[in-house]
């Protein structure tokens, strides 16, 4: 039986009927339309899904729509502001952190995760971060320094 | 990977959830993080018809201290917040590095402790830990409440001593006595999202700063059909002194206590000397944080 939901998605309220068995990753891009958060494999483990749950990074797929009731979720979508992309989605392109693609999503919203708890974090601290994020193109290295960059460009634009 | 149909609940009061869990038994399974179960309705592993979700249940996401004595962890508190909580670090050191060890970010924030033990799976993180730390899980239903000890708890891979209308609803822990330090080493082939090849978790308490050995206790996940305390290692260390070749020793007793697999992971020879090796380990680094115990 549907039941009808209420939910904050990037920064906008959303009251939605859906279907018990119906997952977050769903509801965001076949109800919502929200193509940017990934389908990979559905069980948790490539990190393609990920989206910031209240605060927290968390796998689409593994989240009922039903148990986002209530909640904030914030989506790719959801980073860039007037226009202008948000500083890891520049890092990413400028670092050339991004090949096929696929992963990025999921990449940048575990960095900011990351970042918004832990502005200046260690090399380790930032793998640990996407540990759960898979990227079969770039071999990760440029993505850790996408984030490096990133983090030292909020830090300036903080501090200026 | 699409989930099947069923029934959803969603109590907001323990009793509600009590009750719901007596009318509904078999047919119903639990959804803490559900980072376990939604896999095994995707690949038709579990099939309920109706699921009760516990995550708006009030309490049960709370890590409460219980004065110097011991603490309080509700069934839906995450990994993530065991291993970031300073006194879980501090006093129950085991526990949190597993916890800080299981699966990846994502994972964490979701997973919850009482899904994890309620899991019994053999290579699970938080069970060895809560094992070293003589952990209480409290068993409710509508009618009856019990307390069983996590060592009594795991049957056999993916059985457990729960029924099927009961809810975990706390894991409880006494402060281990003073000049006890912990540890917790996980083996994979890989650093994260890796189901473990072998875990050992220790805890060694002391006389005192350079005393014998008052008390230890190990247990191995991975190793056998459920995790395992290695008494007869624990009793062995027992009023020795501390040092390298007794540790050594206690690593060749245990091996002897366990019955790894050879599998995709890893083979039983390889398991073997990784246990040797790795009891060894995690009693220095149980010895270490022992020995700058404070108050
Ligand atoms: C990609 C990935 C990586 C993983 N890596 C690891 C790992 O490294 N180490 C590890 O140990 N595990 C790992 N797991 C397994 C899983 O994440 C953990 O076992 C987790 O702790 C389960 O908790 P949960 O809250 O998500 O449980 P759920 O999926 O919600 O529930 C699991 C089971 O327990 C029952 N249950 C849950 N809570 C209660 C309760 N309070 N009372 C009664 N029954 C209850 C449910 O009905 C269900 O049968 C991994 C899983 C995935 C998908
Ligand atoms: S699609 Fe969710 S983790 Fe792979
Ligand atoms: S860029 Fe292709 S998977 Fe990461």
């Amino acid at each position: 039986m549907k039941s009808i939901i209420q939910l904050v998605v990037n920064g906008e309220s959303v009251e939605i009927a859906v279907e018990p068995n119906r997952t977050l990753l769903q509801l965001l891009r076949e109800d919502l339309g929200l193509t940017g958060t990934k389908h990979g494999c559905g069980l948790g483990d490539c990190g393609a899904c990920t989206v910031i749950l209240d605060g927290s990074p968390v796998n689409a797929c593994l989240v009922l729509a039903v148990q986002a009731r209530g909640r904030q979720v914030l989506t790719i979508e959801g980073l860039a502001e007037n226009g202008n992309l948000h500083p890891i989605q520049k890092a990413f392109v400028d670092k050339g952190a991004i090949q096929c693609g696929f992963c990025t999503p999921g990449m940048i919203l575990s960095a900011k995760a990351l970042l918004d708890t832990n502005p200046k974090p260690s090399e380790t601290e930032i793998r640990t971060a996407i540990s759960g994020n898979l990227c079969r193109c770039t071999g990760y290295q440029k993505i850790v320094e996408a984030v490096q960059e990133a983090a030292e460009v909020i830090q300036s634009t903080e501090v200026s | 990977m699409l989930l099947p149909k069923f029934e959803y609940h969603e109590p907001t009061t323990l009793e509600e959830a009590l009750h719901l869990l007596s009318e509904l038994g078999g047919n119903a399974k639990v959804l803490a993080g559900g980072t376990d179960l939604l896999v095994r309705m995707k690949l038709n592993i579990d099939k309920p018809t109706h699921v009760i979700s516990i995550a708006r249940i009030p309490g049960l996401d709370a890590i409460v201290p219980r004065d110097k004595h011991g603490v309080t962890v509700g069934a839906g508190v995450s990994a993530a917040a065991l291993s970031r909580h300073e006194l879980m670090m501090d006093r129950f050191t085991p526990l949190a590095l597993a916890a800080g060890r299981l699966g990846a970010p994502m994972i964490r924030n979701r997973a919850t402790i009482g899904g994890n033990l309620v899991n019994g799976r053999p290579a699970a993180d938080l069970s060895p830990a809560c094992m070293v730390l003589n952990a209480k899980v409290k068993l409710k239903s509508a009618t009856a409440e019990k307390e069983v000890s996590v060592n009594e708890f795991f049957r056999g891979p993916g059985d457990t001593a729960i029924e099927p209308n009961e809810l975990m609803v706390s894991i409880n822990v006494e402060t281990p006595a003073p000049w006890s330090g912990g540890s917790y080493i996980k083996l994979g082939a890989r650093k994260t999202l890796e189901i473990s090849m072998v875990n050992v978790a220790a805890l060694l308490t002391l006389k005192s700063a350079d005393g014998p050995i008052a008390d230890a206790r190990i247990a191995f996940g991975a190793v056998a059909p459920t995790p395992v305390r290695a008494y007869g290692a624990e009793e062995f260390l027992v009023g020795k002194e501390p040092s390298d070749e007794v540790f050594q020793q206690a690593g060749e007793i245990g091996v002897g206590l366990c019955s790894p697999i050879t599998d995709h992971r890893g083979t039983m020879e390889y398991r073997c000397m990784m246990i040797e090796v790795l009891t060894k380990r995690a009693l220095k680094q149980a010895l270490e944080r022992a020995k700058s115990w404070k108050p």
